[in-house]
């Protein structure tokens, strides 16, 4: 007996798909059926929700934006641990001279509050780069090639110095605990185009997740389909994905097919019950997703050009290489918001360079800089730059002076830090903000970390102030209720 | 606040606008007219405030904080903070304090400190007197714009407001249906749409729906077939006697109100760290709930369990209660994050408890509710005298602010004197709540919600919508460890007054058992929430649980034994037409399984169940891509033996940042923040976990192992397994079915006999049949 394990066996009890749809009454619903049968003008018709009555949406079917936004897709670099603003994109030449020096200066970070300090001077020298001269350290050779296609924002603040509270705020724009993730927000207006895969992907550092894990892509008190999913970059890429140990694609198709011989017997007396058709769906759903995943992780149809772009070719970059170029590879596939953390678990493992700077940002950096220039490059050469906003930043920034009496180390520093976007509808080659002399505090067009978020809906069409989910008794927004403006200053 | 804001708030107009012109000439300014400032203003001022303030400053319908910065007027009267300019000591003003930058928490404009040049045109502008030119000028004083608040008639008419009546049990057509008042309330409601009501489900159904119900798991197929088989009148009554007698019972509706009190066993944030001995909160709410602790009594322990006359070991574990919440050990600003976590406490007792949003009202008056942001502190004022986490700086919380060592049989008749020499041999850890003394630090209004913006001082009371009753509170002895405010909550909270707390668990009640509260926002009965589809109802109800003597068995025992309850979930004729939502009521809502319903039906189908109860929690085995998640993969979880990794979903450690991936995706109530109702989402990556987790093969190979019989035949085993998973009796089709896969698994794919039948099992723990329920 031929088998084609891709195709499930239209069986409904002996009755065609239609016949069986018609007798579940009109009344058949659900997450996956939508997209699989989107095709299908009758069943658009026919989708309405359990009642009977209302029009039925699936929680992730693709929405419309509120407004036509440049951006389709989102790539957020999260450089996690807080880089620090003067040994990368916020040049302050006034600051070498006095490395050594201890001066007056206000700062906040985990060593507590304090009103002097030694100064690190910055440990890398800077060069102009572009048509914009940009001065970018000798840390980002390859991304110093990008800088016309870049908005740097150099006068971001957040409201905590300290990591656990500054990552949320980050990631979901509170420091407390609890709200959805940015991710979450957008998978929630916009919905996502492919629902072979995950909408919210998220791709975590080989050492480890950020300090507290999944409450950074959580979808708080939205339900569980707008939450980040984490996708591995080698191996399996989701859980549970794959099949157990023995069982064939072509034996799961066998045992699904019995499966919903049973399911739907069950679902034929109930068919105002919706929930019971889309749970048949959804395993459906999970099947294709088996074989979409894997070919969306799945790098060796890259050309060796490519992934010499992204690094592929040397340790040093292989890693985060292999990141970002998966990245690019969703965002092909319709995935809406994609959040690659370099660095994880505690420490040097991230960006948190307390104790010896040079060694901790060589690492970060060197292993960084030409990925993140090849994604930059090759989003632009398949024309998909204007369409996908991509982010650069961590979770704060670090101070000019030192942590400890003696070595390079910067503590953390939340009143000024350096931030990038390109793509997306942003304006390429833009610098607005401006830190103090010593780098140390955002002085002019301070921006916080709510106007980062606003800028990011904005792009996508969503409108930062109008975008709101009901909990609690109050129209929560990303922005907060008080709202936030968008950084119209970066904006092509 | 620093003086120069407060004497820009106290400022009085002494004065005329040309006294302060006078006045700002002799304190040594250039010697200027009036027209010279309104030309200050015209030319140089007014292009500084448009580009920088107009944005948020300018509209009245929206201005930010209620500030005005485009007239005089607007400047006298100021935002929350009091007026931005002083008439008698200009140089103090608000204004120039807030361009000024001095003050953390008050820099405007937000986006940066303004230029020199600037901020000196704005200081000479205001030091003669800020005019703008026009009769406004003229002005001294300006009466603070009020947040005007009044409870009108319309609120107290609200339905969950208006005083709890006995209302009468309406008649219906069909005499016969109700079996008690709880029928008459809703076939009154059906017969008038025009419906006639469902039948009574079948006995399988039945028993299902009883059993998950009352204690979250299913019936065997023995349990089914004796009930089916039970002609005693009294079967049904006799089969929930016995579902309320389970000590699982209070597995199941523990985890409820663990949804609700938010419960965890972590702070969350960069450590997670585990909170000590939480476990015990959990196995006390358990305890309490099967021996059948009378609700007054339960929302007593849980605020007051310390201050009672004679606490107990129990009752101090149960103001663990107030120490489940998320905690930043490192907060950015510690007085902050500390009115957050009684913010958070605050939150949850009024929702939980109350059924009302008074956290809507930490910033300013409630938007919906008749609730003044007084009453807001006047409520977190009974939590003030909490010991918080941390006092000051540093990055350690202080574990003897809420844990203990008390003796296990503390305030029992066992309970011996002090020992006669060295420790106690019985003590126990646990987590609980303490005072910082006899005296709690003041309370204030908070502007915005800032605790570095205080404003009146405020003394602890009950909201005023709900009566404003007097607390009763005397001081307590300067010995006491506590301030007995608290219990002072406590007693009006659960207090035989209190209409509102009898309404709000009767209304949770009736959601538990029906799928959907009678109001369905059990959080909120307030303006944001949905009203009640049968008020009436649910007043009865209200009624009847206090006079009940709040017993919840007795609750439960009233509203399983209505005809209502029994109802087929197959909707009747025009059922789906009349009433699309069942807001009627007109037939069971079906449901799908909990989380922890489904993996607990998985171990009992598979008989690998582990029934122990109690004890510290523990942590079956978390896939490596799952570890990955954490920060620190390989001390992120602990290790269980087979036995532990069988225990019931209640007792899996409960860690913030890293929650068990099956029950997570099938809707695990969030951690962070009260959860009222569940989600049922239906989603692609649980059919992944269902059908390919390391979980499932392994419960599905245990299936497997335990219909292992020599001699049975492929047919014998399909039987037997279809009849463990589902607890009924398997028709031929159906094993049929079961035996074609097997037979085809082996013969074209080439597994073994086991394999094949262990995907067999795999299938059936997958049926919409074992996770749904009619």
């Amino acid at each position: 007996m031929t088998y084609d394990p891709e195709r499930p066996r239209n069986t409904f009890c002996g009755r065609t798909r239609r016949e069986f749809l018609w007798e579940a009454g009109g009344a058949f619903t659900s997450v996956a059926l939508a997209g699989m049968l989107s095709t299908d003008d009758f069943l658009g018709a026919q989708t309405v929700a359990a009642d009977g009555v209302t029009a039925w949406k699936n929680p992730l079917a693709a929405k419309p934006p509120h407004f036509d936004g440049p951006a389709k897709a989102v790539i957020f670099l999260f450089m996690y641990g807080g880089p620090s603003q003067v040994d990368t994109f916020d040049y302050k030449p006034d600051l070498y001279p006095l490395d050594g020096k201890t001066i007056e200066i206000n700062t906040k970070g985990r060593g507590g509050t304090r009103n002097q300090g030694r100064v690190v001077g910055p440990k890398w020298r800077f060069k102009q780069y572009g048509e914009c001269g940009k001065w970018v350290s000798d840390l980002f050779p390859h991304l110093g090639g990008c800088v016309d296609d870049i908005a740097f924002i150099h006068s971001m603040t957040a409201d905590a110095p300290l990591h656990g509270s500054a990552m949320l705020q980050m990631n979901s724009g509170r420091i407390l605990s609890g709200s959805p993730a940015l991710g979450s927000w957008v998978n929630y207006g916009l919905g996502t185009e492919n629902e072979n895969l995950p909408g919210f992907v998220v791709m975590l550092d080989p050492t480890g997740g950020p300090i507290s894990g999944a409450k950074n892509w959580s979808s708080g008190y939205m339900p569980a389909s707008y939450q980040g999913t984490v996708i591995r970059s080698s191996g399996t890429p989701i859980l549970s994905l794959d099949p157990p140990p023995g069982m064939s694609r072509q034996a799961q198709r066998r045992l699904l097919d019995r499966l919903r011989e049973y399911n739907e017997e069950h679902a034929q007396p109930r068919s105002e019950n919706s929930e019971l058709a889309a749970r048949i769906a959804s395993y459906e759903l999970a099947y294709r997703m088996q074989q979409h995943a894997p070919e969306a992780v799945e790098l060796s149809g890259e050309s060796e050009e490519t992934r010499r772009l992204y690094g592929l070719d040397q340790d040093r970059t292989k890693e985060f290489g292999r990141r970002c170029l998966l990245a690019r590879r969703l965002v092909e596939r319709g995935v809406r918001f994609i959040q690659v953390y370099s660095g994880g678990n505690h420490n040097d493992h991230n960006w948190d360079a307390h104790g010896d700077l040079v060694k901790n940002h060589e690492y970060h950096a060197g292993g960084t800089d030409r990925p993140i220039a090849g994604l930059l490059r090759d989003l632009k050469q398949r024309g998909l730059l204007d369409s996908t906003l991509v982010i650069w930043g961590g979770e704060f920034g670090r101070q000019p002076t030192a942590e400890y009496a003696e070595g390079t180390g910067r503590d953390h520093n939340a009143y000024g830090f350096t931030m990038w976007m390109a793509g997306g509808g942003i304006k390429g080659g833009a610098s607005v903000g401006e830190t103090d002399e010593l780098g140390n505090r955002a002085e002019v067009d301070r921006f916080h970390v709510k106007n980062l978020h606003a800028t990011v809906l904005q792009q996508l069409g969503l409108d930062p102030n109008a975008l709101s989910y009901f909990h609690a008794g109050l129209d929560q927004k990303l922005v907060g209720v008080e709202g936030a403006e968008p950084i119209h200053q970066i904006v092509a | 606040m620093p003086a120069t804001a407060q004497s820009g708030r106290s400022a009085a107009g002494t004065g005329l606008f040309l006294l302060t012109l006078v006045s700002a000439v002799a304190s040594g300014q250039t010697a200027q007219t009036p027209a010279d400032g309104i030309k200050l203003f015209e030319e140089n001022v007014r292009p500084v405030l448009e580009k920088n303030c107009y944005m948020c400053h300018s509209d009245p319908e929206r201005a930010e904080n209620g500030f005005l910065l485009t007239t005089r007027a607007g400047l006298l009267r100021g935002g929350e903070r009091g007026p931005a300019i002083s008439t008698s000591e200009p140089a103090l003003s608000l204004l120039l304090h807030a361009v000024g930058y001095d003050d953390e928490q008050l820099q405007m404009p937000p986006s940066g400190r303004l230029a020199e040049a600037d901020l000196e045109v704005i200081r000479q502008w205001v030091l003669l007197g800020a005019p703008f030119g026009g009769d406004e000028d003229e002005l001294t004083e300006v009466a603070p714009a009020e947040d005007a608040f009044e409870i009108t008639d319309a609120d107290r008419a609200w339905w969950s407001v208006r005083p709890l009546g006995r209302p009468d049990v309406p008649a219906v057509a069909d005499p016969d249906w109700p079996l008690n008042p709880i029928d008459n309330f809703l076939l009154a409601r059906i017969e008038a749409a025009g419906l006639e009501p469902p039948p009574t489900a079948d006995r399988r159904t039945l028993i299902r729906r009883a059993s998950y119900d009352l204690t979250g798991l299913p019936p065997t197929l023995e349990e089914v077939e004796a009930f089916e088989q039970d002609r005693r009148p009294d079967a049904w009554e006799r089969l929930i006697d016995r579902l309320l007698a389970s000590p699982h019972y209070g597995e199941r509706w523990g985890r409820h109100w663990l949804d609700l009190v938010r419960y965890a066993e972590t702070d969350g944030y960069e450590r997670d760290r585990k909170k000590p001995s939480a476990w015990r909160y959990r196995d006390w709410v358990i305890g309490a709930l099967n021996a059948d602790m009378p609700y007054d009594e339960f929302l007593t322990h849980q605020l007051a369990g310390d201050e009672l006359d004679n606490p107990t070991a129990a009752s101090v574990i149960a103001t663990g209660y107030l120490r489940l919440g998320i905690w930043d050990d490192e907060p950015t600003d510690t007085e902050l994050a500390q009115y957050d976590d009684l913010d958070s406490v605050l939150d949850t007792t009024s929702r939980v408890m109350l059924g009302m949003s008074i956290g809507c009202a930490r910033c300013h008056n409630h938007r919906g509710d008749p609730i003044p942001q007084t009453d807001y502190y006047r409520m977190l004022s009974f939590f003030r005298g909490i010991a918080p986490y941390k006092v000051g700086g540093g990055n350690e919380p202080t574990p003897e602010n809420y844990t203990d060592w008390i003796p296990a049989d503390l305030g029992t008749a066992d309970a011996g004197g002090p020992p006669e020499e060295g420790p106690p041999a019985n003590l126990i850890e646990v987590l609980r709540v303490k005072e910082l003394g006899p005296e709690a630090p003041p309370t204030h209004v908070l502007i915005r919600g800032n605790p570095h913006a205080p404003a009146e001082r405020v003394e602890p009371g009950f909201p005023l919508i709900l009566g404003n009753a007097d607390t009763g509170l005397e001081s307590p002895g300067p010995d006491s460890p506590t301030t007995g405010r608290r219990l002072a909550l406590a007693r009006w909270i659960a207090g035989d007054g209190n209409l509102r707390t009898s309404r709000v668990m009767a209304n949770r009640l009736w959601q538990y058992h029906f799928g959907r509260g009678l109001s369905p926002t059990p959080n909120d009965l307030g303006r944001f929430g949905q009203e009640a589809t049968h008020p009436e109802l649910l007043d009865w109800l209200a009624t009847e649980f206090t006079a009940r003597d709040w017993s919840l068995k007795s609750m439960h025992r009233l509203l399983m034994t209505s005809r209502a309850y029994r109802m087929s979930s197959r909707p009747p004729e025009n059922a789906l037409q009349v009433d699309p939502g069942n807001d009627l009521f007109s037939r069971f809502n079906m449901r799908r399984l909990a989380a922890e319903e489904i993996r607990d039906s998985v171990l009992a189908a598979t008989g690998t169940l582990n029934l122990e109860i109690g004890g510290p929690s523990v942590y079956p085995p978390m896939p490596a891509e799952v570890l990955a998640t954490a920060s620190q993969p390989d001390k992120a979880w602990g290790e269980a033996t087979p036995d532990e990794a069988a225990r019931r979903s209640i007792y899996i450690h409960v860690k913030r940042s890293l929650l068990h991936p099956l029950l997570e995706s099938l809707d695990l109530a969030d951690t962070d923040s009260t959860c009222p109702v569940r989600f049922t989402t239906t989603q692609p990556t649980q059919a992944l976990m269902m059908l390919n987790g390391d979980f499932m093969s392994e419960q599905a190979r245990a299936l497997t192992a335990r219909i292992d019989g020599p001699d049975g035949t492929v047919e014998d085993r399909v039987t037997e397994a279809l009849e463990a998973v589902l607890a009924r009796r398997a028709d031929p089709v159906e094993v049929a079915r079961g035996v074609g896969l097997i037979e085809e698994l082996q013969r074209e794919e080439g597994f073994e006999a086991d394999a094949a039948f262990a995907s067999y099992s795999l299938l059936l723990l997958n049926l919409n049949e074992f996770v749904y329920l009619d």
